[in-house]
């Protein structure tokens, strides 16, 4: 039992951490600025979004607003950040050294603390109804049309399957990579040879050719344009398949989480359009402290390698960076030493094109159970994202006919997130 | 009196009796009417519009939109080797009274009710049971939905028909904007929380109204049994708040703008069963009971313009009012006069589905060809003088693809087999049953439906637009599933394919079973060419020509 250790343990490894927090904070300011060179790079580079969603709940108080000292506060302190007067979880220390790239919102209320309602609301910006996606809507507008990848694209490791794109279309849909590995079906079938497969596919187009005379081409354009996305991922299956390079594996860790992020990594400098990776497990009904000790472990430093490498690579002007959860974790800890499910005043953290780094977004009371100032939902939250990647969120989807309103239009965008 | 006015008198004259003697001679058929509607005998528009498919394409067309896989080799052959001059009415009918058909519409309408969403409290199998069963007697819209709306999930024999208030846990905005957009065509749900910002038809209160039918039932778990059923309050009102203008509303149930139904007196014991821990409650008065009624009262016109719209969107690609759920005043119908034919005759003919689609595909418009001749402009969709292109449903797909590359019958083939070994006495005549194939088929081979559902399938709203995913193609490409259905066996297509030795006769048996049709000549030149190519593998270069057809725009539309 990996996940259930005893206090000395924690003690032991709380002090561990506490060594790598300060030896993070000696690295500040050395290779975090982007190069001159990379800011030209920048100009012309079509928006992104990377997702980074911490499944089952991240607790607020173990991660952007710690209560160290407080009745529900918990074991772990707070620590400073690279933002003076920001102080986050000691749970994250590599993060925290890096805080002046990103900002937190305090005040959430989702009014729900279920799982499947909280998900979709944080997704869809709405409480019900068929709405796509936050990663349909970056595919819609912001996907060049010459995309070499699908637009939304979302590494997990675990099954829920669900209808993102709704009424954008199933080319919007999320396309499903199961970790590291490549989608399914990306290999010529057995016993075929390229020469072969390659004229099987002229000798369908022939076929096509033939059907197209004198017929509108709008649905057929579709299918073909889905056989030729088809054909430009099988083109890069040794892209899914290279290694990742042992520097990299070292930097962002081995476990799948670092192999996810750099695969994340390598979706965007190849102009993927939204990607999203799902961190499992922070669903700690039991052992919360535990649970985020190792949650946070592996997440922490491979997130900042990554928030570090698409700053240095200069893509973090044009890349939208979430780290969100369905909702956060109660501040009262049960029984068995857990934390339950809280939609009530939790937090996330944003980053990254549009956004105004450095940031503190409203607060929570005293002890955490309520929130104090500037109130918000995920329907803020959305209109939020929508508008840092330069979405007029406050207009409609013009779908065959309909106009269906992309925000919610009784909520608005955080604007002094905003850049 | 001057000759022409004794020549218009002698007309009338004529006209009158013509018009009284009408009833003796029948009336003119629907399909007619239809026809007529749409422009059929204007010369203009028969200028334009393209010309009637022909006997191979109709056959296509029709098998799939009426039974939903395309015909087999030896249906081509029968069809279009048969001289009667009524031939395609023969096999309209035939089509209609098949197991087929049946089956059809229990997935057609099964996709439109539940849109795919997972199981919750009823197992799909009886709900789509209960649908097959209802359409293979012809059940009447109105009281098939009677039956789905007043089911409470208590009683056995009508439990599967509470799935679609059941499995939405009557959860108000689910059941509410289902309601509105599935039978009525309207999709209200921007106007839960206001009046809708874009549509100015749609008010809250008509989404309070439909909600108002609902909003004292709720979903009962029988602690013992575990199952869940539908239990009501005999009290509540809904009330509403505009979220924009904070204006306030009240609403009893109603249907749109039909007029709201009051509540009777409340009586002194207002309930059958009284609420209590782990009990159903039932009212004296039940809010719910009148939905049913409601929805399906004559007066209801929406319910019934819907069902037409719907059934027109499915026979001809696209709805005369599109989106099907946005019937409002600034998206009006393309052609009125039409959809008022339809939705009178609907009613008058007691809201048989089955003969609404019976006329729809003898209509001229219905059996146009989707090609436009040469030269010619390709004219607007509303016109429908162009048949349209209809994406095949995932169930489509996958039934014509096992129908084409032979695996239907290899399979019917051995059922019956396994069948009359097991029953040596009367195993054979059963398998002679339409039904029981049907069934046994369906049984054998609904795994491989549900993989295509599962890739091809779109959870949620139902759109009128095509669109593919890059996951769907690559399961086409090089899934293991349709690339196991091209290795040569027993007398399945490829098998069959390879036993021949002529290009020629490849290409018509290529295009037969897979295209329902004779190649012309460029196309067996074509298949010639590729044959040849591929000689040195002619496993695989066999394999693959059937592939590239199956992978065709040409096999992916209903044309």
């Amino acid at each position: 039992m990996r996940r259930n250790q005893g206090c000395h343990q924690l003690d032991h490894q709380l002090a561990r951490r506490q060594f790598l927090a300060g030896a993070a904070s000696g690295a500040v300011g050395l290779g975090l600025l982007g190069s001159p060179a990379n800011a030209e790079k920048i100009k012309g580079q079509h928006k992104r979004v990377l997702q980074l969603y911490l499944q089952g709940g991240v607790s607020q108080l173990e991660s952007w607003d710690p209560k160290p000292g407080t009745e529900y506060g918990g074991p772990f302190r707070a620590i400073p950040t690279s933002v003076p007067g920001m102080h986050i979880s000691e749970l994250l220390p590599y993060t925290a050294q890096r805080m002046h790239l990103l900002s937190i919102v305090r005040s959430i209320n989702l009014k729900t603390n279920d799982h499947g309602q909280g998900r979709l609301f944080m997704e869809k910006g709405r409480r019900a109804g068929e709405f796509p996606y936050v990663g349909s809507i970056a595919s819609k507008y912001l996907a060049p049309a010459n995309s070499e990848l699908p637009g939304y694209i979302h590494i997990s490791t675990r099954g829920l399957n669900d209808s993102t794109a709704a009424f954008l279309g199933a080319q919007h849909a999320q396309l499903k990579f199961e970790g590291v590995k490549p989608p399914k079906n990306l290999a010529i079938p057995k016993g075929l040879d390229q020469t072969t497969d390659a004229r099987r596919v002229q000798l369908r187009q022939q076929f096509n050719k033939q059907f197209g005379r004198g017929r509108t081409k709008s649905m057929t354009e579709s299918f073909d344009a889905s056989f030729i996305q088809a054909a430009k991922l099988m083109g890069r299956k040794s892209f899914f398949e290279k290694p990742p390079a042992q520097k990299d594996l070292e930097r962002y860790g081995t476990h799948d989480f670092g192999r996810n992020c750099l695969l994340a990594r390598a979706l965007l400098e190849n102009d993927a359009t939204c990607v999203k990776v799902t961190h499992h497990g922070y669903d700690s009904h039991a052992e919360n402290f535990n649970f985020h000790l190792e949650q946070l472990g592996e997440f922490d430093k491979t997130f900042a390698m990554l928030l570090d490498d698409l700053h240095e690579r200069g893509l973090l002007e044009s890349t939208l960076v979430m780290v969100y959860s369905e909702f956060g974790r109660t501040p009262k800890i049960n029984v068995r030493y857990g934390r339950d499910h809280w939609g009530t005043a939790w937090s996330i953290a944003l980053g990254g094109c549009g956004i105004q780094p450095g940031a503190i977004i409203g607060k929570t009371n005293e002890k955490g159970t309520a929130v104090a100032d500037r109130e918000v939902d995920a329907g803020h939250l959305f209109h939020t994202y929508l508008q840092a990647l330069g979405i007029d969120s406050t207009g409609d989807h013009e779908i065959a006919g309909r106009s269906i309103p992309i925000g919610d239009p009784t909520a608005q965008a955080i604007k002094e997130l905003l850049a | 009196m001057n000759l022409r006015s004794i020549q218009r008198v002698v007309c009338l004259a004529t006209l009158i009796v013509a018009v009284m003697d009408l009833p003796l001679f029948a009336e003119v058929p629907l399909h007619q009417q239809i026809d007529s509607l749409v422009g059929v005998g204007n010369e203009q528009f028969e200028k334009n519009a393209s010309k009637p498919a022909d006997d191979a394409t109709f056959l296509r067309r029709v098998t799939l939109d009426l039974t939903g896989t395309i015909p087999s080799v030896d249906e081509v052959h029968a069809f279009l080797n048969d001289q009667s001059t009524d031939k395609r009415t023969q096999l309209v009918d035939r089509l209609l009274a098949s197991p087929e058909h049946a089956r059809r519409l229990q997935y057609f309408f099964d996709t439109m009710m539940m849109e795919r969403r997972r199981d919750k409290y009823i197992p799909a199998a009886q709900w789509r049971n209960y649908l097959r069963t209802s359409f293979s007697e012809n059940k009447p819209w109105n009281v098939l939905v009677h039956e789905i709306l007043s089911a409470d999930g208590t009683d056995e024999k009508t439990r599967p028909a509470a799935k679609f208030l059941l499995d939405r846990e009557l959860k108000a905005e689910e059941v509410t904007r289902d309601l509105g957009r599935v039978f009525l065509g309207r999709d209200l749900q921007c106007a839960q929380c206001h009046d809708h910002p874009n549509v100015n038809d749609y008010l809250q209160r008509h989404y309070h109204g439909l909600n108002a039918f609902l909003n004292r039932s709720y979903l009962f778990k029988d602690p013992k049994t575990k199952k869940a059923s539908i239990g009501e309050k005999a009290e509540g009102l809904v009330s509403f708040t505009s979220v924009f203008t904070k204006e306030e509303g009240k609403t009893a149930p109603r249907m749109l703008d039909l007029p709201e139904i009051a509540d009777p007196p409340m009586p002194k014991d207002p309930y059958k069963v009284k609420p209590a821990k782990n009990v159903r409650s039932v009212p004296v008065y039940s809010r719910r009971l009148q939905l049913a009624n409601a929805m399906t009262n004559p007066t209801n016109v929406a319910f019934q313009q819907n069902i037409v719209n719907r059934l027109w969107a499915m026979m001809m690609g696209r709805g005369l009012v599109e989106p099907l759920d946005m019937w409002h005043a600034d998206n009006p119908p393309s052609n009125p006069k039409l959809l008022n034919l339809l939705t009178e005759s609907l009613r008058k003919n007691k809201y048989n589905i089955r003969l609404m689609l019976r006329e729809m595909a003898l209509t001229k418009t219905y059996q146009r060809s989707s090609h436009v001749a040469k030269d010619a402009k390709i004219p607007e969709e509303t016109s429908f003088s162009v048949a349209l292109l209809k994406p095949l449903s995932p169930e489509q797909l996958a039934w014509s693809m096992m129908q084409a590359t032979g695996l239907t019958e290899k399979t019917l083939h051995s059922l019956k087999a396994k069948q009359s070994k097991a029953d040596a006495k009367k195993g054979q005549k059963k398998t002679e049953d339409p039904q029981w194939q049907e069934e046994a088929l369906h049984d054998a081979l609904s795994r491989n439906v549900t993989a295509f559902v599962t890739t091809f399938g779109i959870v949620g709203a139902q759109t009128s637009q095509f669109d593919a995913s890059a996951n769907q193609a690559l399961f086409l490409r090089n899934g293991p599933l349709l690339q196991s259905w091209l290795v040569p066996s027993k007398n399945n297509l490829t098998a069959r394919l390879k036993k021949l030795k002529a290009s020629d006769q490849i290409a018509e048996e290529l295009y037969l079973s897979v295209f329902s049709r004779h190649p012309n000549k460029m196309e067996k030149a074509q298949v010639a060419a590729y044959l040849n190519e591929t000689q040195a593998q002619s496993n695989q270069g066999l394999q693959q020509l059937v592939w590239a057809a199956l992978a065709s725009d040409e096999f992916r539309f209903n044309h």
